[in-house]
């Protein structure tokens, strides 16, 4: 399917549910009618809840507030000041405009640099308390606990505000379905699966979450003005924690990270609870609830994809296997383009006086030496050196305690570990750190989003790709399987993909952190050839953390010796082989004498 | 000046008695319990029901005891051992408990606002200030709840793995610890603290099928805060408590309303852990 055709399909059902919502009015009876309105109003605030939730991984109990602030912009500017075609304008910016400066305000104290998930989910919990009060606490200018009710709005049917809720939804609908569904949506849920590996992948993390936050606030907010265009009522349960919550059940419900999950669950269970509360309403708020336990508990997922999958599955057995891998192609990216200016003669890495301690615990101290481009040093040490801790003071700023890091000529400074990439690092993991959803093309794409900036409509059919990422791809033959989600992948594999995915970021400095453990002779000299190929050809500076020693010598042009958080030796492959020194710090000073003569080095650590 | 000192204190002994179950349940499991509301409701609702048989009204506490522990273990086993793997979704679980346990009291009991008899009337003289006698008795009765799960925590061997199995719960299992019984154990005594939390309230406030929900908010803030430890939320409902209270008289009590979760909001955004010492 070309990439046009998907998005004719996409806007097909668009015109189709127009077509549906245009039809609404004459299908249905009054009550309904004006039932539904304020359902479809609703269904677009789950849709935000949904973008945040179910694709972003931030649980939100606050929408509501959105929701309300742009019902109360609409109902405080035509009670205060009366309605006018130039006053509803004019309410409509004051909601959106306070809708985006409350989410920035929420943003930056929820999606700081290391706030937990959970933290993030306790702020969107208190905003709901907070303005609820505000609002209580406004007087006759809010209206307090009863809110404001008989302003005049605007002069339209009750079918006219049926379908302006419609097409408001199947529009926001359909621009959210087309922006998941892109490249650029993509990163959505690669930082809902795994917020470091972005962050190392030079993606600023926290600025994505507060762009959606801001999208989805705007969003809610409109839907909150028509609601109060079409109500004439707004009061401070808009606002509330309880209404929150029940987006966030109605998304769970219809299943989220579906998009069309939460609006049909919205539209079906706050259309039912109109019809059924009247008669039954303790009785119908209990179901809701004892189906939302189960939801959560036995169909995480929720209802929509359960629905979906019987069709979808004999669909599928109709078409034959699908092989989207097909569809994703390589292209090898000029070298010219990707090497950047020559390596200049200075240090490419200069580590000086480094120190780092926890509390009174000194993990590292007093650490100085500088690397040029084109070197492949190794850092070698028994367990608990600081070998890792080193490598993760030179990705991340605000690691160290104490001493400076400059890459390629610049200060890293206190700069977070993204800011660290745009300088130039590539940082691989110990354990293979992957996109565990998405597929091999897409993990590399992600790595290639701080170069080439991704469509928000449209997804690439090409990978442009760096010939070093190129290289390792075709040499463990990922190549061939760039449709593969990642969690399908062997160990190796994973390991070879993250390589590949670190060196699509064209660093000029890369730091290993054990890229071999846990694979095989093979693989792992695979590797080893590709490592000192990149020194060679590409001018590339590695620094490597490894306990193969055998494997150590092979590649290294240099090598480090760290012990008990110092340098203890810094020099050639051969001086560091020979050193007695060396022979101590790994089997101890006592039993020096018996490490083994031909291998002078035995870490016997395992990975 | 000394009514506020003691406002302060009750205050921080009402929020301390409330949030110890929560705490418990957190520090054990890692997970936030927001059926805690819905408990403490059903503790409120053991009062009520102590009253209207005209019983005792210090027999509602260790009714509300069993009510919360029965519910409790049913809770634990069906719901929340389903999402170990998955905190975020136990908290909406939970919270949907809440909203069940919350309209099977209604359909039991109807909507309306009820009152439950306090087991203390009048005031005490204290500093020739008079004060409610039943919030005064309220301090020694959360210092009680305290030194009873201190003495369970550090002198019983239930106490000795379930610390354990907080510091590090993989290594306790290894050690051949049933954490899944701690955790049952846990869950079991967070809810009976919970309900007995509600029944101690209800002669404050009124009975309503909602009157767990206002609490909910505060308690998990002030467990948030805290960590895992007994004595910073001691602190911390003193400090947190404090300010409330303060902002409250000299303020505005809608702006009281919120001081909890504000603070407590901006304290873990200067310092994730709180008041807890690291």
């Amino acid at each position: 399917m070309t990439e046009s055709r998907r998005l004719g399909f996409i806007l097909a059902a668009a015109l189709l549910a127009c077509a549906i919502v245009a039809a609404g009015p004459y299908l249905l009876d009054t009550y309904s009618v004006n039932v539904l309105t304020r359902s479809l109003l609703y269904a677009a605030v789950a849709l935000t809840v949904d973008l945040l939730w179910g694709y972003l991984g931030i649980l939100t109990f606050g929408q509501s507030v959105f929701f309300a602030i742009g019902a109360y912009a609409a109902g405080l500017v035509f009670t205060h000041l009366d309605f006018s075609n130039a006053n509803a304008v004019l309410a409509l910016g004051l909601g959106i405009g306070a809708a985006l400066l409350t989410a920035a305000i929420v943003g930056w104290l929820a999606f700081w640099h290391g706030a937990s998930a959970l933290y993030a989910s306790v702020i969107t919990l208190v905003l709901p308390i907070v303005a609820t009060q505000l609002l209580y606490s406004g007087g006759t200018f809010t209206g307090s606990s009863s809110g404001l009710s008989g302003f005049t709005s605007f002069d339209v049917s009750m079918e006219g505000w049926f379908w302006i809720a419609g097409f408001f939804l199947v529009a926001v609908t359909t621009g959210a379905f087309i922006f998941v569904k892109s490249d650029a949506g993509r990163l959505l849920v690669a930082v809902r699966e795994n917020e470091q590996r972005c962050k190392y992948l030079g993606l600023d993390t926290s600025r994505l979450k507060i762009a959606v936050y801001l999208a989805c606030a705007a969003i809610g907010a409109v839907a909150g003005y028509l609601y109060a265009g079409y109500s004439m009522v707004v009061a401070p349960e808009l606002a509330g924690f309880v209404f929150g919550t029940e987006l966030v059940i109605w998304t769970a419900l219809g299943g989220r990270g579906t998009l069309l999950g939460p609006v049909f669950g919205a539209l079906i269970v706050d259309y039912e609870s109109a019809q059924l509360s009247g008669d039954y309403p303790f009785v119908w708020q209990l179901i809701i609830g004892i189906v939302f336990v189960l939801v959560i508990v036995a169909f995480p997922r929720g209802l929509l994809p359960m629905v979906v999958a019987l069709p979808r599955r004999l669909l599928a057995r109709a078409r034959g296997p699908a092989s989207p891998a097909g569809e994703m192609r390589l292209v090898r990216l000029d070298p010219t383009l990707t090497q950047g200016e020559a390596p200049g003669d200075g240090a490419a890495l200069a580590v000086k006086d480094v120190a780092k301690h926890f509390g009174s615990l000194s993990v590292l101290s007093g650490i100085d030496f500088s690397a040029r481009a084109g070197e492949l040093v190794s850092l070698v040490g028994p367990n608990g050196a600081g070998k890792t801790t080193l490598m993760r003071c030179i990705a991340d700023g605000s690691e160290r305690s104490a001493g400076s890091i400059v890459v390629n000529g610049h200060d890293i400074g206190r700069r977070p570990p993204e800011a660290c990439v745009a300088l130039g690092v590539g940082r691989k993991f110990q354990m293979a750190n992957v996109f565990e959803t998405l597929t091999v093309a897409q993990c590399l794409q992600v790595a290639r989003v701080r170069h080439a900036r991704p469509s928000f409509w449209k997804r690439s059919r090409t990978l442009p790709l760096p010939e070093a990422a190129l290289h390792v791809l075709a040499t463990t033959g990922l190549d061939r399987q760039l449709g593969t989600p990642a969690h399908l992948l062997s160990h190796g594999m994973k390991q070879a993909l993250e390589l590949a995915m670190v060196l699509a970021l064209e660093p000029r400095v890369l730091l290993l952190d054990e890229p071999t453990a846990g694979l095989t002779k093979t693989e792992r000299m695979q590797i080893g050839g590709i490592l000192t190929e990149l020194t060679r050809r590409q001018g590339l500076c590695i620094l490597l953390v490894e306990h193969d020693l055998d494997f150590v010598r092979e590649i290294s042009s240099r090598i480090i010796v760290l012990h008990q958080g110092r340098i203890v030796l810094d020099g050639s492959v051969e001086e560091v082989v020979n050193s007695e020194l060396v022979r101590q710090v790994y089997a101890g000073s006592g039993h020096a004498g018996i490490a083994h003569s031909a291998q002078p080095i035995q870490t016997g650590a395992p990975a | 000046m000394i009514a506020q000192a003691l406002d302060i204190l009750t205050t921080a002994a009402i929020l301390y008695a409330v949030a110890t179950g929560l705490l418990l349940v957190f520090g054990v499991m890692k997970i936030i319990n927001f059926a805690h509301g819905g408990l403490m409701t059903l503790g409120g609702y053991a009062a009520l029901v102590t009253t209207q048989l005209g019983l005792n009204p210090w027999l509602a506490i260790p009714a509300a005891a069993l009510f919360g522990a029965v519910a409790g273990m049913a809770i634990e086993r069906f719901v929340v051992r389903p999402l170990y793997a998955r905190p975020l979704d136990a908290i909406l679980a939970t919270w949907g408990l809440s909203i069940v346990i919350g309209q099977l009291i209604t359909i039991a009991f109807g909507r309306g606002v009820q009152f439950a008899q306090a087991p203390l009337d009048g005031t005490l003289d204290v500093f020739g200030e008079s004060y409610s006698a039943y919030r005064l008795a309220l301090v020694p009765i959360a210092l009680i709840l305290g030194a009873g799960l201190t003495a369970l925590l550090q002198g019983t061997r239930l106490g000795l793995e379930t610390r354990a199995v907080i510091m590090n719960e993989d290594l306790a299992r290894g050690l051949g610890i049933n954490s899944g019984l701690v955790r049952f154990l846990t869950f079991t005594l967070g809810s009976a603290l919970a309900a007995i939390a509600g029944t101690l309230i209800t002669p404050l406030s009124s009975v309503d099928p909602g009157m767990g929900v206002p609490w909910l908010v505060n308690a998990f803030m002030l467990v948030l805060v805290s960590g895992a430890s007994l004595v910073s939320l001691l602190v911390s409902c003193l400090v947190l408590g404090g300010a409330q209270v303060l902002v409250s008289t000299h303020l505005s009590p809608v702006l009281g309303g919120l001081t909890i979760a504000v603070l407590a909001a901006i304290i873990l955004r200067i310092r994730p852990q709180g008041f807890a010492r690291d």
